[in-house]
């Protein structure tokens, strides 16, 4: 694809200040986003998965201007997402939304649905009340909610309901590109998969374009065309869903995808256990930021940081070593 | 909701009826008694028993409440031990006097405090969330009474630009100017002290709500800050705002003793410190029931008041206050 991507980022940093002492004295950063380079395409899915804590919803945050970038660059499409004001930047909103993770704090307990779903439209749109509402029953049930139910609070919605509330107030002004920030990590497996179709449903009949942050591969491999992986604020490696799946070169990608379980017990796999926990991103280690982890880090490891580089065609890793590419009959 | 309602009183009236046993026998049980307070002493100790028996104070405690409750329920407050005074023509006017002073100096706390409260929360740390910090901590720790005699000694007696007390000028009774003039010190003391809690409570309580996940929901719809500040955050910081607000209304009735004292207002705060100290038994259980139906019906208000700003409370549905 050569074509110019939907979503441009580039070098993107987030780093917050931890402040200490009686005169807030800024004695570190933790780097939550740390020099992050990617595209989105039109039309895409691109998943992104890491550990908690590894930076993914700040990134999707970053992405929306919701928190604002330490550094870098954001190009929707090829407008500069940081030159605007915030004039420009509401109005873009439009076009860039986000369903957050939390489908109880995300509502506010003290709105009608109906307000929350058809407030966008009443802010950025003139449209009479009566257009409102009739467009706030369409998108209520584009979502597969009872759109009698929108003179309803949240708090009288369950979790999956409340989530679809979510997506229709995110889908209400026709975005472009819509970041689903761990959309369906709070809800149950079985309410899961709803949401996941119907977000590909959506996709599809809306021609959205979307940023899908998960923790778990494989929600993430069910919807994305594209997957990144993350690591202490650090793309470690990008590539196509399935090439991912079957060609892990990050050793990480590697020990993620033999965490998830298998529904045979005959098949016998090898599973890579990472010793030790995350470290702390106030403090990352020197060079690759994975090594002490990384059972195979040599000593250039050690020192120096390894940048994302393309391998395959659309396959970037960034590791010193990467995995020997498998052969197509080891593929699971 | 009339359930709920009749639920409600009925409950409030248990609680009034507790209250009253419990105070009226505090008030008995104290040492010393009305007879010590007001008999000459030169009185025989036989005339002392006939004027104790008069006023019915030889007899047991429970009889006398009793009686005192009866009188209660017709509407009668009773009589003063010293001359003989209904006690409703001294409660009145001095409740009347303690409205003014404490509801005046209520607006006016209530009105800085809240909005200076939600300005701060939209820039915490600034130079005017610093100020009201600031100001906020001289008003919980200055005591009233230091306060009000400061302002005394300065502005009435040093520059002599305000009158040092009481509620107007002799021969000037009801006349607004007079009455403006003599407000301004004590309502000044009042103010600072509800502002102190006011502003505070303001504050906290938007920037709690303002770090909610549905208000980046509401920034992330594209709004503009004020929207999202007074349509999204305000409503739902408003209910703890309510309930401190609720708590301190009986106060606007009973009234600030030590304030009342120091500027001589003759309001029902310092009435009760004087009718403690002349044991007056019917006065200060006019007082105590006077200002328990306040607590009651302030606390009634409160919930009411919730069930409109909260849709999560329900009132009566499912019998009392849920949520």
């Amino acid at each position: 694809m050569t074509q110019q991507p939907l979503i441009d980022v580039r070098n993107l940093k987030k780093y917050f200040p931890i402040k200490t002492g009686l005169f807030n004295r800024v004695v570190g950063h933790v780097k939550a986003v740390d020099d992050v380079t990617f595209g989105i395409h039109q039309g895409e899915t691109f998943g992104l998965v890491g550990e908690s804590g590894c930076g993914k919803s700040t990134l999707g945050r970053a992405i929306l201007q919701l928190q604002k970038p330490t550094s870098g660059e954001v190009l929707f499409d090829g407008r500069s997402v940081q030159q605007m004001n915030a004039k420009q930047l509401r109005h873009l909103r439009q076009d860039m939304q986000i369903i957050f993770q939390d489908p109880f704090g995300s509502l506010n307990p003290r709105f009608h649905i109906r307000d929350i779903i058809g407030e966008p439209l009443r802010v950025h749109q003139q449209v009479s009340a009566a257009e409102i509402d009739k467009r706030v029953v369409e998108l209520m049930e584009l979502v597969g909610l009872d759109a009698t139910r929108r003179n309803r609070y949240p708090h009288e919605f369950s979790g999956g309901q409340r989530q679809r509330i979510g997506i229709a107030r995110a889908i209400a002004l026709n975005p472009r590109f819509i970041v689903a920030d761990e959309a369906v990590s709070a809800l149950d497996v079985s309410v899961q998969s709803q949401v996941l179709n119907l977000l590909m449903k959506l996709q599809k009949e809306l021609g959205l374009t979307f940023l899908f942050i998960a923790h778990g591969l494989n929600v993430v491999r069910h919807i994305s065309d594209r997957i990144g992986v993350m690591y202490l604020g650090r793309l470690v490696e990008v590539g196509r869903t399935e090439e991912l799946f079957a060609n892990p070169r990050h050793p990480y990608t590697a020990a993620l995808l033999s965490a998830i379980p298998r529904p045979s017990p005959h098949r016998k796999q090898e599973r890579i256990v990472l010793q030790g926990d995350v470290p702390s991103p106030a403090n990352p280690p020197a060079g690759c930021r994975f090594h002490p982890r990384c059972i195979y880090a040599q000593d250039k490891c050690r020192v120096l940081s390894p940048e994302l580089v393309t391998l395959a065609s659309e396959h970037q890793v960034a590791c010193h070593y990467p995995l020997e590419a498998l052969s197509h009959s080891e593929v699971i | 909701m009339t359930e709920f309602l009749i639920r409600r009183v009925l409950q409030s009236l248990l609680v009034l009826f507790l209250i009253s046993i419990v105070t009226f026998g505090l008030i008995h049980a104290a040492p010393g008694g009305p007879t010590q307070i007001f008999l000459s002493p030169g009185l025989s100790q036989e005339a002392g028993r006939i004027q104790a028996h008069n006023l019915g104070l030889d007899q047991p405690v429970y009889i006398q409440y009793v009686r005192w409750l009866g009188g209660m329920l017709q509407g009668d407050l009773g009589q003063t031990f010293k001359n003989n005074l209904p006690v409703s023509e001294i409660l009145w006017p001095t409740v009347q006097n303690t409205v003014i002073l404490m509801g005046v100096a209520w607006l006016f706390a209530m009105l800085i405090a809240i909005p200076w409260g939600i300005y701060n929360s939209t820039s915490e740390y600034g130079i005017s969330d610093q100020t009201a910090s600031m100001i906020s901590y001289i008003g919980f720790a200055m005591p009233v009474f230091w306060f009000g005699i400061m302002l005394q000694e300065l502005i009435s007696i040093k520059w002599d630009l305000l009158p040092l007390s009481d509620m107007y000028t002799m021969g000037k009774e009801g006349d607004m100017g007079d009455l403006f003039m003599h407000l301004v010190l004590p309502v000044s003391v009042l103010t600072l002290g509800f502002l102190a809690s006011y502003v505070k409570y303001s504050r906290t309580s938007m920037l709690e709500v303002l770090d909610q996940d549905y208000i980046r929901t509401a920034r992330a719809k594209g709004m503009k800050e004020r929207r999202v500040v007074f349509r999204h955050a305000l409503r739902n910081a408003m209910i703890p705002i309510i309930t401190i607000l609720g708590l301190d209304l009986p106060i606007l009735v009973a009234g600030a003793a030590i304030t009342e004292s120091v500027f001589n207002w003759p309001g029902m705060g310092r009435l009760f410190i004087e009718m403690a100290v002349a044991r007056e038994y019917s006065v200060l259980m006019a007082i105590t029931v006077i200002t328990a139906v306040i607590v009651v019906v302030g606390n009634l208000i409160a919930d009411i008041l919730y069930a409109i700003v909260d849709p999560r409370v329900q009132i009566g549905r499912k019998g009392g206050v849920s949520s």
